[in-house]
């Protein structure tokens, strides 16, 4: 009986070593968020999901990032996270330049996004949105990231933010 | 050895040291793995224990106990590695110079220590004072000489000795928290390895030590 209990004990602490090691959490917030993620109990606060989209559609987009943090503290919630990273496209989003480091941190919130979707596929389907998929999103950061021709292209400047 | 230290106790301390030793505390809060060559030395530091008496594999692992003894036997085994290895990692520098210096030293002393051949008890005084003397010159002394200071001798003194060694001993200098749970790892290692199943003392050792008793 000690010995089946200390070897049940021994593993799960080593999963949880592991998971830990490789998840890499930054807060207590992420690992409880991940651990109850793991059996399936982590649940995004709705009214701070709310509160975040207000911000969003009114474009207060540092409020609105404050307020997803709240929803998802744990950073496991896929939705949320593509809403973070449009939040960073829709503010670095410029007619004459788009703001890099912005679009930086906007590629990332979507590849945690991708990573967290089942399968890696997200779709929200949110009419006040230009882009609908985690795809079309990240594409959109990376081609604002890089440098090519169309950047000098005078008709950039009556294209519409997405 | 109780069932209890063997099943639980020992793979729990050996696993928290695995979690503790792996932190580095900054900004951010990373865990870092042992890289391979961490693990070698580790694989020396367990062939030293076993060497010493310090640990009897015959008392976790043979073909008279039961399968499931067995395992627990393994569980120990692994995990006295894995934290052997972060319980190195945790004392050796984060870059540059001394990180170099650390390493080799590390495996000069390890195999120095197996031709010298000790037993349990000199072995466990050799751990202490090694992994102690290299946490000192680590979070003391290194990271005192590292740490930005407040007033302008100081900050000039820093960037004198950072331009005299061209940037090769001046590490980063992490959260003091860093250095007490660095601390306590090595602490609870030690712990673990002397509540390890000891091989008996053989005879001659055992007059041997009533002999310096005497005398």
């Amino acid at each position: 009986m000690t010995r089946a209990l200390g070897l049940g004990l021994a593993l799960i602490y080593a999963v949880a070593i592991a998971w830990l090691y490789v998840r890499q959490p930054q807060t207590i917030a992420q690992v409880t968020g991940g651990l109850s993620a793991a059996i399936g109990t982590y649940k995004v606060d709705d009214q701070a999901f709310a509160d975040a989209m207000q911000f969003f559609r009114n474009d207060q987009f540092v409020e609105a990032r404050l307020a997803f943090d709240r929803a998802d503290p744990a950073v496991r919630d896929a939705r949320t996270q593509f809403y973070v990273a449009y939040s960073y496209y829709r503010q670095g989003w410029g007619r004459l330049y788009h703001d890099d480091p912005l679009y930086a941190e906007g590629v990332k919130a979507v590849d945690r996004a991708i990573q967290l979707a089942p399968d890696g596929r997200l779709r929200v389907d949110d009419p006040g949105l230009g882009m609908h998929t985690a795809e079309e999103l990240k594409a959109e950061l990376e081609a604002g990231l890089r440098r090519d021709a169309s950047d000098f292209n005078p008709m950039r400047v009556f294209r519409k933010r997405k | 050895m109780t069932v209890a230290r063997e099943a639980i106790t020992l793979p729990l301390v050996f696993l928290t040291v695995t979690l503790l030793a792996g932190l580095r505390i900054d900004d951010t809060v990373a865990l870092v793995p042992p890289s391979p060559y961490l693990l070698v030395l580790g694989g020396l530091l367990v062939r030293l224990v076993v060497q010493s008496g310090a640990l009897a594999p015959q008392r976790l692992l043979a073909s008279s106990r039961s399968e499931l003894a067995n395992l627990n036997g393994l569980v120990v085994l692994l995990t006295l590695w894995v934290a052997a290895a972060q319980a190195i990692a945790v004392v050796i520098p984060q870059s540059g110079l001394p990180r170099l210096a650390f390493a080799a030293f590390f495996l000069v002393l390890l195999l120095n220590t197996a031709a010298a051949a000790p037993d349990r008890q000199r072995l466990l005084r050799s751990l202490s004072v090694t992994l102690g003397a290299a946490f000192i010159l680590k979070f003391v002394v290194l990271h005192t000489l590292s740490a930005p200071g407040d007033g302008a001798v100081k900050r000039v003194l820093r960037a004198a000795l950072d331009g005299l060694t061209l940037g090769a001993l001046i590490q980063d200098v992490p959260h003091p928290l860093t250095a007490y749970l660095a601390l306590f790892a090595i602490g609870l290692f030690l712990v673990g390895v002397l509540l390890l199943p000891s091989r008996p003392p053989s005879a001659s050792t055992a007059l041997l030590r009533t002999g310096n008793a005497v005398d």
